[in-house]
């Protein structure tokens, strides 16, 4: 079983969301699907599952247009979060889950075990306007996922969580993955993409910018990331200033350099000691997903990416 | 093969959850038991009025150039507007006139002046013979009152006439015509044409009917719109877009806030009904025999239906339309904005409605009646007061229920585009196209 992601093209108006976009997922992978705002993350998700129409193209679950399969193969965390504010939370979630096709019952046990697992059972029965944003964070993941799904869609799920949630939500995406559901989701969070994924694919402006194993990106990436110690200095703030260097990032005992592809680790060294600096620690590491991102897209992940057609700019989000 | 979505279970589970949020709501409840208590009210006003005015007795006094005028004047006016109401035994019943002949004008009209009088009748008579006679009152002149006074004129008239028939002349005795109206358009009521008295009744009760439609229209209607702002507005659609189809969402919101609003109106109007129906016995409980003829008698069972069929349809044409408006709202102050033209629509069916119970049978009242939106009103209207064949009530209920369904197609289009719309001031651009993709 895989999910297809089949030359799809979408256009809203003037604005070209999604230009033949195609990759595919194995079942039981968890999956990145990275890009800035504005890249068509939003778009292809909505696509998969039937919200909005595919101009051209197709995507397609074990062979079969997803738009052909029962809404409950898939389960939906929207980037946009929100629940019924007045209404009690287990009361809702047996609410989306019935409208799935689960029993009531059913829904309720499943409901509970999964409120005890994100360590908020005594939320069941308060109204949803009465918990703080990352709990309703998480009732609304129970929600997409209640149901069973086959296919996890989530946008941006980790917005927002502090670190205690975000272990939480990424133990529970492991479980999942290790029931056999596949999970595709977006995020900015490099960090949390580079401990999850197995493979993924960086999309810019619609298209597919790249795709694959973790591993595989990483050993084709030309970009190229150094580990340098100064002895006697703790923060090097001079080092952004060499010729090459496109980041700096502070660590315990060294400094971390992202370097501009072309250039090599040896001429940054050699910049570092001609500058009489004391060396104690130099290693070429394995570049970081962030500046993959950065060396495939040309900004970071964080940056906003053009201005869409205003009419459309949720759709094209 | 496409994604198969029945309606079912779907719509019911979110017709239930709408119905449910708003019938447990402390607002709901409130607000129910107020609007109960005044339409419980409203419905007993005339009795009420009557009751604070039962003790009250009209003094008029007639003022006559001779006796023997005056005798007959105050005889006559006695005779027209002393009357028992029929069925009503005359010894039960306290005339709601004094009637007596005053000497002095100059006093009586002091006496009207000071509010010791409500009404003088004053006969004069002309150099040529003929009678003159004035209905004077302190403010504007009662108009049952006044037409009353005017019969009493022409029967003193009359009867001063007669008087000057050369003696001998054989001549019954006078008596007050019994007078009747009818009309060739009437309603009908098993074969019958109704009478004037239940066609005046049921004027008067057409306008509470109408008044009803479209203030229940418009409130129930933007229940729909805030309903489904609101779940646009928290983002929990983006939820349920995935979780059910935009027809199960619409269907079932439409079916569970309309069930809302229908549990709301039935509270309001079971009792009011109830008090209409027996309201001849309350007045004869409360007021005595004289209690009885208020203007309800023409309500039957099968204009209750057609009130309640009109007003689902009715509902159900508005409640798609107030949907889709919603759908397209970011910020409550829009959809004030784009409520309004519905609520213009709303308001020409329901002037329609009145012109028709004004009594107009012409092409506009019988047209209005067969075009939607204006048909839920016109025709309720129309089947008030007026002759209606059955071809005429099925066209218009077809047309009506082709609209709907016309409505509800464009309508699921265009919710399924406007709730994942943000952002934008919406019009009606925007609106055709949405209803042209999705």
């Amino acid at each position: 079983m895989t999910l297809e992601i089949d030359r799809v093209t979408k256009r809203f108006g003037r604005t070209l969301a999604l230009d033949e976009l195609s990759f595919s997922v194995p079942r039981g992978r968890i999956f990145g699907f990275l890009g800035a705002n504005g890249a068509g993350k939003t778009t292809t998700m909505r696509v998969c599952l039937g919200i909005l129409h595919a101009d051209a193209g197709q995507a397609r679950w074990d062979g079969v247009a997803t738009t052909d399969l029962p809404r409950r193969t898939f389960g939906y965390l929207p980037e946009e979060r929100g629940l019924y504010p007045r209404m009690t939370v287990i009361d809702q979630l047996v609410y989306f889950a019935r409208l799935y096709g689960e029993p009531a019952a059913a829904a309720r046990t499943n409901a509970r075990y999964w409120l005890e697992r994100f360590r908020i059972p005594d939320y069941a029965d308060r109204r949803a306007e009465e918990l703080s944003k990352g709990n309703q964070q998480k009732v609304q993941f129970i929600a997409a996922i209640l149901h069973g799904p086959d296919v996890l869609l989530m946008d941006e799920p980790f917005t927002g969580l502090d670190p205690v949630n975000l272990s939480l939500l990424r133990d529970a995406f492991v479980e999942l993955r290790d029931s056999g559901r596949t999970i595709i989701f977006s995020t900015h969070q490099m960090e949390a993409a580079e401990a999850l994924c197995e493979s993924l694919a960086i999309v810019d402006h619609g298209r597919l910018v790249a795709g694959g194993t973790l591993r595989d990106l990483k050993r084709t990436s030309r970009a190229r990331t150094v580990r340098l110690g100064i002895e006697g200095e703790i923060l090097p703030t001079w080092l952004a200033g060499i010729d090459g260097v496109a980041a700096v990032r502070p660590a315990a005992g060294f400094t971390e350099l992202e370097l501009r592809a072309g250039t090599e680790p040896r001429d940054v060294l050699a910049a570092a000691l001609a500058r009489g600096a004391m060396v104690s620690h130099f290693e070429i590491a394995e570049p970081s997903l962030e500046a993959i991102f950065i060396e495939l897209v040309g900004r970071s992940p964080d940056a906003e990416d053009e201005p869409v057609d205003p009419v459309d700019r949720e759709d094209a989000a | 093969m496409a994604r198969h979505d029945p309606l079912l279970p779907n719509a019911a589970i979110v017709a239930r959850r709408e119905y449910g949020d708003r019938i447990r709501s402390k607002l709901y409840r409130i607000s129910t038991l107020i609007l109960m208590a005044l339409a419980v009210g409203v419905a007993l006003t005339p009795i009420m009025l009557r009751y604070f005015d039962r003790a009250r007795v009209d003094e008029i006094g007639v003022i006559a150039a001779d006796e023997d005028l005056a005798n007959a004047t105050v005889a006559t006016a006695n005779g027209i507007m002393n009357i028992a109401p029929p069925g009503v035994d005359p010894k039960e019943w306290a005339p709601p006139y004094a009637i007596g002949w005053l000497h002095d004008r100059d006093l009586a009209l002091t006496d009207l002046a000071a509010g010791r009088l409500d009404a003088i009748i004053e006969v004069e008579r002309l150099p040529d013979g003929q009678l003159k006679i004035t209905y004077r009152t302190n403010g504007p002149a009662d108009g049952v009152k006044a037409q009353l006074a005017g019969f009493t004129a022409l029967s003193v008239a009359i009867l001063d006439w007669t008087s000057s028939l050369p003696p001998g002349s054989q001549l019954g005795t006078f008596r007050t015509p019994a007078f009747e109206q009818a009309s060739l358009t009437g309603p009908i009521e098993n074969g019958q044409v109704v009478d004037s008295v239940q066609v005046a009744s049921r004027g008067f009760l057409g306008t509470v009917f109408i008044i009803l439609m479209f203030i229940t229209i418009l409130i129930y209607g933007m229940w729909v719109a805030t309903g489904v702002a609101a779940e646009k507005s928290s983002r929990v659609m983006e939820l349920m877009i995935s979780a059910a189809s935009p027809r199960q969402l619409l269907v079932g919101k439409v079916i569970g806030i309309g069930g809302a609003g229908l549990t709301q109106y039935l509270a309001i109007a079971l009792p009011v009904m109830l008090v209409l129906a027996y309201q001849d016995q309350i007045a004869r409980a409360v007021l005595g025999a004289g209690g009885a003829g208020l203007p309800t008698g023409g309500l039957t069972i099968g204009l209750l239906a057609a009130y309640g069929l009109f007003f689902l349809l009715g509902f159900a044409l508005f409640a798609l339309i107030y949907a889709a408006v919603g759908s397209f709202v970011s910020r409550p102050d829009d959809l004030q904005t784009l409520s309004l033209p519905l609520s213009l629509v709303a308001m020409a069916g329901y002037l329609c409605a009145l012109v028709v119970l004004l009594g107009s049978t012409g092409t506009f009242a019988r047209l209005t009646s067969f075009i939607p939106p204006l048909s839920p009103f016109s025709m309720l209207a129309r089947l008030m007061v007026s002759t209606v064949q059955p071809w005429e009530l099925a066209l218009s209920i077809g047309v009506l229920i082709g609209t709907i369904g016309l409505v509800a197609a464009a309508t699921v289009r265009i919710y399924a585009t406007g709730v994942l719309l943000y952002g934008q001031r919406p019009g009606i651009r925007a609106f055709i196209a949405a209803a042209r993709r999705a």
